[in-house]
Formats: structure tokens, C-alpha cells, sequence
């Protein structure tokens, strides 16, 4: 197909046809014959295989223009994808997990994955790749981790400044403001909601991170971790997952970023464009320092 | 059981999926076009289900996305109204051919209603156009998305002075050409006008009905789908599902 240099393909699999995704293929003379890496990106929450805003789709084909290989899933009951109700999620995520490395190996043969996840999607990522030999690296997007112990001082420096710009362009905020005047009077304030948000994750424990990023690192492979504005109630440095962990080696096979500018789901066309820059360049093995 | 498959012009092939009528003939073909950018999203899974549903009362289904948008090839920014206008056409037409059924009706959503109704027009092939809390006209749709942008941003304080400039001026939650903005100011209702009222079925789910054309049919099951200020929040709600399924197989 005339500027296409890949090819998508709906794959339907597992048991009767109840999973979906898309495998997305660059073009052959792009490809690498020694490149056995998949990137698998894992629906999350209630939202389908494209992601917020399209961004999974977005990655797919611009890794694709780099000579990788994806496939974009709906995990069960998700978008296209039959529920399993016969199971727990994490189970239903396991069995999903099964049928993925089953299709892909059908299609491709041989491969190591990366499995890449926003929010829900990065804590399966991590669950997954702790008992999965296959999967040689994670793409993160927003995964919890705890506080280290500078965490206070700086989230109040955070506060602070963010007071300070709002006392500056007083007029940009008085919604703001309003906001939470109301929040203050009629307790259901935005802030609950968000709270709301982080409580409905699954958030493996930190046990299960460091074993999911020993894993990884004892295959020899790579995570990208990247933390956006909502992550700021509990993370607010780069490098305060590494500190956290602390798992040897750490920095020579992980890449940390921060972006508190940018939003969570990615709303914003020039987030996304800056989001599926860093990944590619990771992906393609670009040098850690110019990522940070 | 459904297939999912690309079909459509080489530069802008379009993802869509097909719903077999279960266990009958299925004398119909009923479209369904999803509305555009955040409510696409938060759509995905009742308009999936309503086709399910329509499969397995005796109808064939077709599901797209747009050129440029989900799963559909093309960038967002190259994309014009015409090319949604014909994607329209081209998945009756795909519809057609795959079902063998020459009765096809329309169910379309928010802003795809527009989009439908400029598909259609006078066109006699159409059986019937559902249009599930349609858009009165395209200078309110953008208004309204401009709305959502600056509500958006409204909760970041994070973003420097330029930044912000930039966002407030422009789509960037979905970056559209300057053509496909000029084509949206120019949509008025009279699009609606141009397609026979007998075919038109309004299906609100709101009490304030601005919909702009006298004497279409009219359903209503309130809920709130908040389409302004939720950007998010997928609308799983039974009653709307069972709601446009009747407007759908009604006789």
C-alpha cells in the first residue's frame, strides 16, 4: 500500500475466537531478522485496544516505522474481547496472557515481549512479567510506587510553586478556586474523585515490582517507567522508583522519566507526540541520558 | 461471532467489524456509524453490545471507525469531512455486498449524525437514520469541543504560559485540519432537512430536544451521558441499549 510501511492485522484467538487485538507488522525491508521483540500493549480500565486518545494505536504504527513489531489487545470484557466471568480478574488477565503468547507464537514464531500498559495496564504488566520468561521489558505509564523518604519536603517545594503560579494569573484559576470553595463546603470534591481512581487499581505490591524488574533485568531487558502529573501523589523525581526498589544494576537497564506537565490519559496532541517519541526512541535502544 | 476486517481505499483503509445476523436470513443491514474523538471511546462497548443485540435479533451489522480515528488508517489532521462522508457510503456499500441484504438502515452518533445525514440525503436506499443525540449543526460542535479543551485545561497547572496559549487557541485534543474546521462551520441543520422526515428517528436522552427539524420521530430515555463535561465515563446504560435497539427493529 502506496506510504504504508506496515500492515495490520485483526487477529480473533483463543478458545472460540473470545480474544481480539491487532497485530501491527512493518513493512519487511524495515524489519531486522535478529529483532524477536513484540511490543504488547494491554488494554486498560474500560477503555478498548486504541488507548486513550488513540495513543496505543499512535505507538503501534510509529514503532512499526521503526521496524517493530505490536499488538494491541482488548483484555476480557474489554472492547471486543469475550469476558471471562467464570474467573477473577487477575486470573482472567493470566488466561488472557496464555492466548496472547499463543497467537503470537503462531504468527510469529519465537518471540520476547514488552509489555506496555497506562495506569491498570502498567500494574498487569508487572504481575505478568514476574512468572513469564517471554517478556524481556516493560513500557510503564503511570505505575504506582511508593514514597521514599524525601517525598514530603518535595511535594510541599511542588505545592508551593504551584501556589505561587496561581497567585501570579489569579484570573486563569478563579474556576479553579471556585472548585474548591465548593469542594470545601459540599465534601465531593474532584480530589475524591481522583483518590477514587488510584483506589480502584490492583496495584501490585512493591514484593511483586522488584521481582518483576529483577526478572527483567536477569533476561536482559530494558523498562521505561514515565510519570505524569496524576502520579504526583506519590511520586515527584526521577529516580524515586529506582530508590525504592533498590534493585542492583537498576540504572543500567532502567529509564526513569517525569513529566508533570502532562496529563495522565494524554489528552493533548503535543503530550502524545512527546510520549511516542521517548518510546520509540527507548525501543530502538537509544541511550537512557536522552530520555531523562 | 464477528470478523473484523480493513477495507476501503489504499491510502485510508477503514477498520471495521461485521456482525452476521444469528440463526436467521437477516433480510437487514443496519450501519453504525460512532460519534467522533473522546465519545468514541466511551461508546466502544454499548454500541458493540447493540450490535450484538441487532445480530441476534435476525439483523447483520456493520460497525466502522472513521479514517483517522480508532483503528482506521489515515492521520487526523489529513482527514476532511468528505472522506468521513464517504466512508459512510463505503461501509454501506461493504455492508451491502457481505450481507446480500438490500434494506439498510443507519444508526448514527452526537456529531455522526451530521455526517450520516449529508451521507444519505435524499438517497432512497436508505431504509431509516437513527440519530442518537444528534448535533444541531457543526459551528455548536465545535464550540462544544472547544469547550471541552478549555475545561481540560482548566485542570492542569502544569503547563507554562506558551503552552497554555497554544492549547487554548486551538483542538489539540484532536488536532483537526483547518479545512475540516472551515467544513464543520459550514454543516447547518438544513442536512437534516435534506433526508425524507419519515426516515428520521431522533433518540435523546435528554428532555432539551435541539434537534432542528418538526415532525421526525422522536424517542426519549433520560440519562445523563453528560457529554460535555465527561470525557471519560463510558455509557454502559441498558435502557439507552434497549432504547436504540427498538428504534432499530421497530416496524
Amino acid at each position: 500500500m502506496p506510504d504504508r510501511a506496515l500492515t495490520e492485522v485483526p487477529l480473533q484467538f483463543g478458545e472460540g475466537g473470545r480474544s481480539f487485538g491487532i497485530l501491527t507488522l512493518p513493512d519487511t525491508k524495515l524489519r531486522d531478522p535478529l529483532e524477536s521483540r513484540v511490543f504488547v500493549f494491554l488494554s486498560a480500565g474500560f477503555l478498548h485496544r486504541v488507548g486513550p486518545h488513540g495513543l496505543h494505536v499512535l505507538i503501534a504504527r510509529e514503532l512499526a516505522q521503526k521496524g517493530l513489531t505490536s499488538l494491541r489487545v482488548d483484555l476480557a470484557g474489554n472492547g471486543d474481547s469475550l469476558p471471562r466471568n467464570e474467573l477473577e480478574y487477575q486470573q482472567s488477565v493470566t488466561a488472557d496472557f496464555k492466548e496472547i503468547l499463543s497467537v503470537l507464537e503462531s504468527q510469529l514464531g519465537d518471540v520476547s515481549i514488552v509489555l506496555a500498559g497506562l495506569c491498570s495496564g502498567a500494574d498487569n504488566a508487572i504481575r505478568l512479567a514476574v512468572n513469564h520468561s517471554r517478556v524481556v521489558g516493560m513500557v510503564l505509564l503511570d505505575p504506582v510506587c511508593d514514597k521514599d523518604s524525601g517525598f514530603t519536603a518535595r511535594a510541599l517545594g511542588f505545592k508551593a510553586r504551584a501556589f505561587a503560579g496561581k497567585c501570579t494569573a489569579l484570573f486563569r484559576y478563579m474556576p479553579w478556586l471556585n472548585r474548591r470553595i465548593k469542594s470545601l463546603i459540599t465534601p465531593s470534591s474532584d480530589a475524591e474523585e481522583t483518590m477514587d481512581n488510584l483506589s480502584l487499581r490492583d496495584i501490585p505490591p512493591r514484593e511483586q515490582m522488584r521481582a518483576a524488574f529483577e526478572s527483567i533485568r536477569d533476561r536482559d531487558g530494558r523498562v521505561l517507567s514515565v510519570f505524569t502529573e496524576y502520579a504526583l501523589r506519590y511520586f515527584n523525581q526521577s529516580g524515586q522508583l529506582g530508590r525504592v526498589l533498590d534493585v542492583d544494576r537498576y540504572e543500567q537497564y532502567c529509564t526513569e522519566i517525569f513529566w508533570p506537565h502532562a496529563e495522565h490519559n494524554y489528552p493533548f496532541e503535543s503530550h502524545r507526540r512527546e510520549l511516542i517519541e521517548a518510546i520509540t526512541t527507548w525501543a530502538t535502544g537509544q541511550t537512557q541520558e536522552s530520555l531523562a | 461471532m464477528h470478523e473484523a476486517f480493513f477495507f476501503g481505499p489504499d491510502d485510508r483503509q477503514i477498520f471495521a467489524v461485521y456482525h452476521p445476523a444469528v440463526g436467521a436470513d437477516g433480510r437487514v443491514l443496519t450501519v453504525i456509524c460512532p460519534p467522533l474523538f473522546a465519545e468514541l471511546n466511551r461508546t466502544y462497548s454499548i454500541l458493540r453490545k447493540l450490535a450484538v443485540a441487532l445480530a441476534e435479533q435476525g439483523q447483520h451489522v456493520l460497525r466502522l471507525d472513521y479514517s483517522g480515528t480508532g483503528d482506521s488508517f489515515g492521520r487526523l489532521e489529513d482527514m476532511t469531512i468528505s472522506d468521513w462522508v464517504e466512508d459512510i457510503k463505503l461501509a454501506v456499500q461493504e455492508g451491502r455486498e457481505l450481507s446480500g441484504c438490500s434494506t439498510v438502515r443507519i444508526v448514527s452518533v452526537r456529531a455522526s449524525a451530521l455526517l450520516a445525514s449529508m451521507s444519505i440525503g435524499a438517497a432512497n436506499d436508505i431504509e431509516r437514520l437513527v440519530l442518537w443525540d444528534p448535533i444541531p449543526d457543526g459551528s455548536k460542535y465545535l464550540q462544544a469541543l472547544n469547550r471541552e479543551q478549555l475545561a481540560v485545561l482548566e485542570q492542569h497547572h502544569f503547563l507554562d504560559r506558551t503552552m497554555r496559549h497554544k492549547l487554548t487557541c486551538d483542538y489539540d485534543m484532536y488536532r483537526m485540519s483547518e479545512q475540516m474546521m472551515d467544513e464543520f462551520r459550514t454543516i447547518d441543520s438544513d442536512v437534516y432537512s435534506n433526508v425524507p422526515r419519515n426516515k428520521l428517528r431522533v433518540f435523546n436522552t435528554t428532555s432539551a430536544d435541539e434537534f432542528p427539524v418538526q415532525g421526525a420521530s422522536r424517542d426519549t430515555v433520560r440519562h445523563a451521558c453528560n457529554w460535555e463535561t465527561n470525557t471519560e465515563g463510558l455509557i454502559m446504560s441498558q435502557p439507552i441499549l434497549e432504547g436504540l435497539s427498538k428504534c432499530l427493529t421497530e416496524h
